[in-house]
Order: structure tokens, then sequence, then C-alpha cells
């Protein structure tokens, strides 16, 4: 009972950490249909500015944090307005090849910037292990728990409750009307991408904190999130978050009692089944346009 | 058609003639480089340029294809002949079962689902130890009979013209597929695929034929490139073999059949001599992608084919 | 900032490369190293090594009357680049011998092409035991391999660290997975008995559900084969989850960014290593001050490496007295040097014996050597 406990704590922990890793994935893709490939390059320069305040500077954990926010959402927004921006009605598939052209780009720039060295946010946080019952865990990742629930429903407040949100939403749901009624759909499109930047680096730099920070893990963070997305429909609030915790806590479960080595494959493997049975995942909405 | 049949035949005549004029070795490796990515490239040509969809999986078939010519020259001794045939064989196979699962999709879903086949085909052959050897790989693989006698540059030459006849032998297939009533309804469903179902196309069958037609040519393709680097492992189905892949055909141009080639000579020369900045060459490559993309968005074949049309259309205007 | 210097230099090199080529002849070798990619800092490491060993030779006369030019290539450790990489040195650079390939796979492949041209081929890395029973006479592995490795320790952590209940954990990769099978092997054969045996792919980050099954199987000392990257968020996490089991690991983990990646949690671990920087010998101590001063940090089991191959070719072109391939290979087999980690020399099969392996134990972030050993023929 212990080592269940054990490996549900660790699957949720984990899971949440996914779940912000690819919530800025499926916004984007939600309200744009941009299928963004530089998603986990653009976690791992959060991560990297995050090392480089923290680290190298000595700032703030919080001000790092913020700064690489702002960093990130003004990166995006560039991104939008100057690069995605000539692609823009031509369909998926052109958005696709140009992140990733994109994501190889900012990858190698990065790593001949930074180096290979394996590198760490440092966070105020404390790593020593917290015993609750026949569980253990750390300050560090409780406190990161629920700065990730946070940044999730400050997004969520932010989409449903704010104009700008109400913005993004009308942009999605019909670009023409959405500029009839006065609204700027070339600055919303920014907007959103900038968001989706700024999750994906605040993602980048709070688990940075404690797991590594390092150049080459950009593809494997943008295929988790993929498979996130599918798992819980691509656009879906709260799609990503069950979809995360799920994949979360199976990885864990599956491979605390069967093999560690496959354990990647199960979201893959969870990836075809799902689109085998609800193509468009949990709670996705089906959504064709002729 | 006439333009890119000619253009074909010239390209065949140069690599037909072009090892008698050059004798060094490092050129010719050059060359067979080129011709094992101009199969590659045809194959994943005939899926985006023909069936319209995004299959970022693509190196599932590449590798299968190296892995079963690996396998079967390693525990067998099949020769060269066998093993690249069973390969493109077997790939077929394996495009069968997977574009019947992933077909049913579009768009983004579609790309997505086949990368993740092709990284449940890659973590498979990194942890079934017993049958791939796992991430030691199957190293050993003989080179074939015409290869080993001579010298190290008739070796590498008979590899040319073995990939030459491979390459050829893609591109006429192609060439033969599109041309067809088939390769036409294909080009149908990917301009407008409700209309071509109004007119009694099958997509679903359509995109099939094609994505298992592709799959043995990239398989065909494993199978050559495993005799030609004597080692296969489970890197055969990294995203690096499909990137270059799809930078091949976005820059020679989608949806022709001299494209790839073009795209895969380009492709190729550019690796070589970026290979003196060293740690540069992918940030210019993710430009380059990046540069095509926005500028050149069918590609140099596309770009040239356009400007020929209107050049031929305004002639006769001319005063 | 590598980016602004390389390219001026980089420019500069190849306009300069031009000329001084023609004006003044070097004697070449090829070194193909991962520079890019998920290893691509261990191989940084070992080119560093091979760097400075070609500028101590040149500053003191070079060898044969000419100086030693490094070619350095990005194998990245994938078969298909490494032989491209291979093909371009020789062919296009002539490059006299070739250092590499680092990972076994990348030098499964690159041999061949060494036997083909006939141009030796000297890894520095590589561990997988195949490699030396392949035949090729021109390949030579200056390093351990994993059997070596843990036929010297086993039975030290049987006996010493009285490991009965052991518990293989290994990177997914022909490296992990040679070490684990080794390894399990010597130590089942001395009477311990495997609790458990797991393997993680490279580059994961999270090791809570690894660990908490590590936990629950009550094994007394866990064996882990893993380089820094992985190795450190490893052990970090291990001091997270509370657990107070031994380990000993292989790979990279004396490396001073080892430690300073992990700080307190390394505290207690055993590490089995062909090179720590606190070697007593005083061949050691020269070459641990020359390469701080360098590079600004100790060097670790790569950068030996690639500073050994270096001079093991540099010596064996001097003893052949010429660069001919077939009179180069001839004195590679009668090498006898004499490096920071001991003396070298090549049995038959290409395999180097008689240097020496070491268990340390990191103690406040000093890897304190514990006991050692010399590697038999």
């Amino acid at each position: 009972m212990g080592l269940f406990l054990q490996l549900l704590a660790n699957g949720i922990v984990l899971g949440t950490f996914y779940a912000l890793s690819a919530l800025g994935l499926t916004l984007v893709f939600g309200l744009m249909r941009v299928v963004n490939f530089a998603h986990g390059e653009l976690y791992v320069v959060g991560g990297l500015i995050g090392w480089a305040l923290t680290a190298v500077l000595g700032l703030n954990f919080f001000l790092a944090l913020a700064i690489v926010v702002i960093v990130l959402g003004i990166a995006g927004y560039l991104i939008d307005r100057l690069l995605i921006a000539w692609v823009r009605g031509e369909g998926e598939e052109p958005t696709i090849l140009l992140t990733i052209g994109l994501s190889i780009f900012i990858a190698n720039t990065a790593l001949l910037i930074v180096g290979t060295t394996p590198q760490t946010v440092l966070s105020p946080f404390l790593s020593k292990p917290l015993f609750l019952g026949p569980v253990v865990i750390t300050q560090s990742r409780l406190v990161l728990v629920g700065l990730c629930v946070a940044l999730i429903v400050g997004t969520y407040f932010l989409v449903q409750k704010t104009t700008l949100g109400r913005a993004m939403r009308a942009t999605f749901q019909d670009p023409m009307a959405a500029q009839l009624a006065g609204i700027r759909t070339a600055h919303i499109y920014g907007f959103t991408f900038a968001l989706g930047a700024a999750l994906a680096g605040a993602a980048g730099m709070l688990l940075g904190s404690i797991y590594v920070v390092q150049v080459t893990i950009g593809g494997v963070i943008s295929l988790k999130a993929f498979v996130i997305v599918i798992l819980g429909g691509m656009g879906s609030f709260a799609g990503a978050i069950v979809g995360g915790l799920i994949l979360g806590v199976v990885e864990a479960l599956w491979g605390g009692y069967v093999a560690t080595g496959y354990v990647d494959a199960i979201g893959f493997a969870l990836v075809i089944v799902m689109l085998l049975v609800r193509p468009y995942g949990l709670f996705g909405k089906r959504v064709e346009r002729a | 058609m006439r333009l890119e049949r000619n253009v074909l035949l010239i390209a065949l005549t140069v690599a037909l003639l072009a090892p008698l004029a050059v004798h060094n070795d490092y050129v010719v490796h050059i060359g067979v480089n080129v011709l094992f990515s101009v199969i590659l490239a045809t194959s994943f040509n005939l899926i985006v340029g023909y069936v319209g969809e995004f299959p970022l999986g693509h190196t599932a078939f590449f590798g299968i294809g190296a892995y079963t010519a690996a396998l079967l020259s390693v525990c067998f001794a099949l020769p060269f002949q066998v093993t690249v045939i069973t390969a493109a064989f077997v790939a077929a196979l394996f495009g069968l079962a997977i574009g019947a699962v992933t077909l049913r999709l579009r768009g983004p879903f579609f790309v997505i689902v086949t990368l993740c086949f092709a990284e449940v085909l890659r973590l498979i052959a990194n942890n079934w130890i017993d049958l791939t050897n796992g991430p030691m790989g199957v190293s050993g693989i003989a080179m074939p009979a015409w290869a080993t006698s001579g010298s190290i540059l008739q070796q590498k030459v008979a590899f040319y013209y073995a990939g030459l006849l491979l390459a050829a032998l893609s591109i006429f297939i192609s060439y033969r597929f599109v041309y067809s009533n088939v390769g036409r309804a294909a080009i149908a469903v990917r301009e407008n695929r409700f209309v071509a179902q109004s007119l009694g196309i099958w997509p679903f069958y359509l995109g099939l034929v094609t994505f298992v037609l592709a799959a043995a040519i990239a398989g065909a393709a494993g199978g050559f490139y495993a005799h030609y680097f004597t080692y296969v492992g489970p890197e055969v189905f990294d995203f690096s073999f499909m990137i270059t892949m799809i930078i091949m055909v976005l820059v020679g141009g989608k949806g022709t059949l001299v494209g790839p080639v073009v795209g895969a000579f380009i492709v190729v020369m550019l690796d070589v001599y970026l290979r003196d900045f060293k740690e540069l060459r992918f940030s210019i490559f993710g430009l380059l992608v990046i540069a095509v993309v926005i500028f050149l968005p069918r590609g140099l074949m596309g770009f040239i084919s356009r400007r020929h049309e209107t050049y031929h259309r305004e002639k006769p205007g001319d005063a | 900032m590598q980016l602004l210097k390389s390219l001026p230099v980089g420019l500069l090199g190849l306009s300069l490369a031009a000329t001084y080529a023609s004006a003044q002849e070097t004697i070449k070798i090829g070194v193909i190293q991962p520079l890019t990619g998920s290893v691509a800092y261990n191989g940084t490491t070992d080119v560093n090594g091979s760097k400075l060993a070609a500028d101590e030779i040149n500053a003191k006369g070079g060898v044969l009357g000419k100086k030693i030019e490094l070619i350095v290539e990005d194998g990245q450790c994938k078969p298909a680049d490494t032989v491209n990489a291979a093909e371009k040195l020789i062919q296009r650079d002539k490059v006299v011998a070739l250092a590499g390939a680092f990972c076994s796979s990348a030098t499964l492949a690159a041999m061949p092409v060494a036997q083909n041209y006939k141009i030796p081929l000297v890894t520095g890395v590589s561990s997988a035991a195949s490699l030396t029973e392949k035949g090729n006479q021109w390949f030579f592995r200056a390093t351990e391999t994993d059997a070596l490795l843990a036929k010297a320790f086993a039975k030290i952590l049987f006996n010493e660290l009285k490991l009965r209940k052991v518990a293989y954990i290994g990177v997914n990769d022909d490296f992990g997975r040679g070490g684990v099978a080794e390894f399990e092997k010597q130590m089942q054969a001395l009477g311990a008995t495997t609790v458990m045996k797991e393997y993680f792919e490279h580059g994961t980050s999270d090791f809570y559900t690894l660990l908490t099954k590590l936990k629950a199987s009550g094994a007394d000392g866990a064996f882990v084969a893993a380089e820094t990257q992985d190795g450190s968020i490893f052990v970090k996490q291990k001091a997270e989850l509370g657990i107070q089991t031994k380990v000993f690991g292989v790979g990279s983990w004396a490396t001073s960014d080892f430690i300073k990646l992990t700080g307190a949690s390394s505290e207690g671990i055993y590490a089995a290593v062909p090179y720590a920087s606190t070697m007593t010998s005083p061949r050691n101590t020269v070459f641990v001050d020359a390469y701080t001063q360098r590079y600004k940090e100790a060097p670790g089991k790569y950068s030996a490496a690639g500073y050994n191959v270096i001079n093991i070719l540099a010596q064996a072109i001097d003893r052949a007295n010429s660069t001919d391939p077939e009179k180069l290979r001839e004195a590679l087999t009668k090498t006898s040097y004499d490096g920071p980690n001991g003396h070298f020399q090549f049995d038959s099969t290409g395999q180097a014996y008689g240097f020496t392996l070491v268990l340390v134990q990191l103690t406040s972030g000093v890897p304190k050597v514990v006991a050692s050993t010399t590697v038999e023929r």
C-alpha cells in the first residue's frame, strides 16, 4: 500500500508538471490552430534564462520567474508577428514546417551560446525529504505543484474572464466577425502566441529548479506535450490538465509495477489508442472546416 | 510533364557518367549519399506532395527497412538483392498497417500520430534486445559481393551505381504512379477532398495506396543504408533523418518529381559544405527552413515551373 | 561566447589554412567526437583534453620536426554521421590517424572505414567489449571495457562494501546495458543476488518512480551506470526521497561538474572510474594543473581519455619515425605510454592494459580514492 501511495503521489506531482508544460501548446492550438513544434525549445529557453538570472546573476526566484514570463511573452509575440503572420492563411502545414525550422534554430543557437553543460535553476525551496506517512516528498516539489496550479488557474481566468481572453476566443471562432467587431486580430494572434510561449518558458524555469536545464531536451518536452494535448483534446484547457495527470499517474504506476524501460512508450501507445477511439481527445470539440 | 521528364533524363545521364570523370573516393561517397537521399526524398514526397498529408513519422519505414536488411544479412547471410527487396516489402506491410490506422485522421492529428508510431518503433528497437540487440545495434552487415573486390574507389563506385539503380527505379515508379489514373485521383484528393469524393474517388483507399508505395521505397532506402554503413541501431528512427527529408522536399518542391532530386542534391551538398562551420550548421539549417517556408513555399522546382508557365503564357501576347 | 569567437576565427582559419598548409606541413590527426546532441557535454571535454595534449606536444617541438594539427569533426555519436566524418577526414584532410568516436555504436561504424582505408583508429572512451573482439587490426582501445571494470571491482564491492542484495540501474544505451550486464555477471559469480534490474531512457528527468522501486526492493547497494546529466539528477532525487542505499556508479561520476550539480547529495557515493583528478601520480598532478589552468575546471574521465589518445598517437608516430599507416600501426602495438592514470600497453587485440582503475568515494565534494587496481591483460 505504501508503495502504491508513493507511486500515486509521484504520478500526481509529475502529472501537474506535465499539465503546465502542455498548457501553452494546447492554448496556441486551440485558439490559433497552430501546432507549435518549437514549444520544447521555448521551454528550454525559459529554463536557461531562469538559470542565468538566478545562478549567474543571483536574482530572487520569483523576480526571475516574472522576467522569464515577460521575456518569453515578448519573444512569442515577435515570433508570431514576424514569422507566423506570413503563412497564416495557408493551412497548418506551413506553420508546422516553420516551427520545426524555428526549433532547430533555437536549439542549436542556444547550444552555441550556453554550451553543453547541464545547469540548474536556483530556488529558495528546500530539497530535503518530507515524510507524510508512507509518502516522501520535498518542500520544493510541493511548492512547485502549488505554483503550477496557480499559473494554470491564472491562465484560466485570463482566457475566460478578461476582455483580452474574450477577444482571443472571438478571434478563434470567426476571425472575420472579430475584425468587424473591432478586434485587432493581428495583435490578438500575437498575444495568444505570447501566452503560449510564456507558459512554456515558465514551465521550463520552474521545472529547471528541480530537474536539470539542458539545451538538448527540447525535443523530448515537445513530444510529451503533444502526447498530453492529444490525450486531452487539442485546444481544451481541461484536457491538458486531465491529460497531464493521467499520463503522469499511468507512467508512474506502470514504471513502478512493471518496468521503467518502456515508460515513454506508454504515452505513445495511449495516443494511438486515443486516436483510434476518440480522435479528438477526451475533451476535444470536433471542428471541421471544409 | 515534358519539362519534368526531360530534366530527369538529363539528371540520369549526368549521374551515369559522373563517376567516369571523378576519381576521388570522397566525392563518390558524397554521390552515394546524394542518391540515398534522393530515394528517401522521393518516398516522402509521394505522401506530402500527392496525398497532401505530412507524415512526421516517415522514418519509421526507413528504419524498418534498415533493420530488416540488417537482420537478414547478419542472421541469415542473405545477399544484398534479397535483403533490399525484402526490406521494401516488409516496410510496405508496415505501411499498410500504420496507414490503415492513421489515414483516418487529418492535419495535425495525422502528423502527430505518425510521429508517435515512429517513436514507439524506436523504443521497441531500443528495448527489445533479443530481436534488435537494443542500443548495441546490428553491426557487421556484410557488404554485397560485387562491392568487396577491387580498390576502395571501385567499391564505392559499385555502391554508387547500385544506389543510382534504386534511385532511378523509385523515381520511375513515382513517375508512373503520378501520371496514372490512381495518381491523378490522388492529386484530386489533395486539391479538394470533398469534390473528389463527389466524383466517386475514395480518399482513404488512395491515401493508403500512396502510403504503402512510399513506405516500400523508404524501406528500400533503409536496406541500402544498412549495407553501405554496415551498422544499424535505434538511431535510424531518429528525428534527424526526418528533418533531412522535410528540408529536401521543402527546398526542392513538393508535388513535383524533380523536386526531391534537386532538394536531395542541395541538402547533401549543404551538409558537406557546412561541415566546416561545425556547430553553426544546424542553426543555418533552421534559418534555411524558415526562409524557404516564407519565401519559397513551393520549393525551387515549384518556383521554376511557375515562372516557366508564366513565361510561356506571355510569349504569344508579346508584340 | 563561442558563437562570437568561432565565426571570425573560423573564417580566418579557413583562409589561413589554405595558405598555411602549403607553406608549412603539419601532421594531421582526425578527431571525431560528439559536439552536438545529448552527449555533447562529455564529447567537448574529451576534445579539450586532446587539444591540451596537442598543444603540449607542439610546444616541445612537435613530432618528427612537424607540428601536430587536430582536425575535429562532429560525429554526434551517430553511426552515419561518424562514418561521414571519417570519410571526410581520411579523404579530404588526409589525416594519418583517427581518434574517436566516443559512443561504442559510433566507433563500431567507424571501424570498418578505418580498416578499409588502413588508417589506425584509437578510442579512449568506447567501452563495449565487442569492439576488440572483431579482429580489426587497425583499432586500438586506450581505456577499460565494461568487463574489465566489472572484474576489477566486483571483488571490492562484495568483500569491502559487503553488497549482497544488489539493484542494477542503467541508462538504456550500449554503455548502460553493457555495464549492468558485466557487473551483474561478476557479482552473481561471487554470490550476490539481483533484487532489481531496471533501465531508463537517456534524458529522463524524473527518477522518482525508479527510486521508489529501489527503496521497495530492499537492496543494500545500487549499481548505477549513467552519465553526468542523468546520474546527477538520480543522485539528487535519491537524497530528496531520503533513500540511504549505498550507490556505486560508473560513468563520469567523479568529475567536478557532477559534483557541482549534485552538491551535498553526492556525499558518500562511490564511483569506479579509470581516472579521477585526485589520483596521486606525479604525472597526474602536472596534467591536472595544466588542464585546470586552461579550462578553469578539474579534468575528468573524458578529458584524460582525449589527452591520452593524442599522446599515444604522437609517441607512436615518433617510434615509427614516419607517418606511413602500416608503420604507425606497428608502432602502436608497441606502445608503452605513461599517462596521468597509469601505464598503457596494448595486447594483441588492441586492448590496453596496465593502467589504473580507481574506486573513489565522494566526500565533501572531493573524489577520495578508496581503492585502486591495475588492469590486467
